[in-house]
């Protein structure tokens, strides 16, 4: 994780749907209206980057006195529980998360994760993300050695890894690979 | 540094066994050899045909120039390999105690001075490849009980944690990643820490 990462940059860019709770002029090439305001209760995915700055950014106006007006909305916008974190899909990891397509799900399912978990501080949801991550770093780390590896490539389950865990694929046969040639040589 | 990033988080197996060359091991000298002092270790005085104790490589060399005969250590044994391989298969949950070296000291052995063990070096081979083998499907199925904060792997031994250094540190490190409330401390350590493990 850093600066520089590449990954990270990319699951930063991850859209996900949020609603607006004010109207915003102007922004209406957002939803490719352009000139148009954004009206309130508008739902839009935002890259994460965005929506995380503008969902706890508080909204300060002058003339306006919270006490006032109480429904005044303080942020510009809303998280909405995304896609990838719907119970469907958090059922069908408790159910079987070696089958999960987290590749078509989302790439960076797991960097996305990290930074919802600190969003949120969900702890349940990041307890199933975790156990779902040891249960397929163990199959991966059983594909990587004995030469299974290109096996997992061709397999479904090769194409169905989440990014960080094909960098951990990576890592597991480099590893296992050195350790053979060490003993053959 | 600029070397790969495998390299920083682990070692090569062939650094591991360049640390295993510092092992002591019994030699049986056939010339006489004064002794001397070295940076961090001395070299007793060899005598013709009396045991003495030096480190592996200095063993080897001696080997290679016909001064000398390695005593296999007693633990290269067939007896004592089938012992441990019996033990591993009965106990389920815990690894045999061999020694810290075993895997690089016993493929030096084997390679280098394979003509002075009394047994027959295949069978020792097939052995060590058994037991070799009947761990690591031990450790595997030990690395079901990863947790993001702590692991115990008693009697392994540095070749074969080194092998499973980058997936255990790695997983760990996500692990740690997705606990709740960790993410602050997390970002301070990583621009502190030059050798932390990223994955």
């Amino acid at each position: 994780m850093g600066y520089y990462d590449l990954d990270e940059i990319l699951a930063d860019g991850q859209k996900i749907p949020c609603r607006f709770t004010i109207s915003v002029p102007g922004l209406g090439y957002l939803e490719n209206n352009p000139g148009k305001p954004v009206i309130q209760n508008t739902k839009l995915d935002l890259p994460l980057w965005l929506a995380e700055i503008l969902a706890i950014c508080e909204i300060q106006s002058e003339q306006n006195d919270p006490k006032e007006d109480p429904d005044q909305p303080t942020y510009f916008i809303e998280l909405i529980q995304p896609d990838f974190y719907s119970s469907k899909i958090i059922n069908a990891i408790k159910t079987n998360a070696l089958k999960i397509d987290l590749h078509q799900l989302l790439p960076y399912f797991y960097k996305l994760s990290v930074k919802w978990g600190s969003m949120f501080n969900d702890t349940e949801l990041m307890a199933i993300v975790q156990e779902m991550f040891k249960q397929r770093a163990c199959a991966i780390n059983d594909y990587s050695s004995d030469n299974n590896h290109l096996q997992l490539l061709n397999s479904e389950f090769g194409l169905q890894l989440d990014e960080t865990e094909r960098m951990l694929f990576r890592q597991c046969i480099e590893s296992h690979r050195d350790l053979k040639t060490w003993l053959s040589s | 540094m600029s070397l790969p990033k495998k390299y920083k988080n682990t070692f090569l197996p062939s650094e591991v066994e360049f640390q295993a060359e510092d092992q002591p091991i019994l030699i049986i000298p056939r010339y006489a050899l004064k002794d001397r002092q070295l940076i961090g270790t001395s070299i007793p005085v060899l005598k013709p045909m009396k045991r003495a104790e030096v480190p592996l490589w200095l063993g080897f060399i001696l080997k290679q120039q016909d001064r000398c005969n390695i005593v296999t250590p007693s633990w290269l044994s067939i007896n004592f390999l089938k012992k441990a391989y019996q033990e591993e298969v009965t106990y389920t949950t815990r690894f045999f105690r061999m020694p810290w070296n075993w895997l690089e000291i016993s493929k030096m052995i084997l390679d280098k001075a394979s003509d002075d063990m009394t047994e027959p070096p295949h069978q020792i081979r097939a052995l060590i490849q058994d037991l070799r083998e009947v761990r690591l499907i031990k450790a595997r199925r030990g690395l079901k009980e990863l947790n993001e904060s702590y692991m115990q792997l008693d009697n392994l031994s540095l070749m074969e944690i080194n092998e499973l250094r980058p997936m255990v540190v790695g997983v760990m490190d996500q692990l740690r990643k997705l606990q709740v409330g960790t993410n602050e401390d997390e970002e301070v350590s990583d621009e502190e820490g030059p050798l932390s493990y990223d994955i």
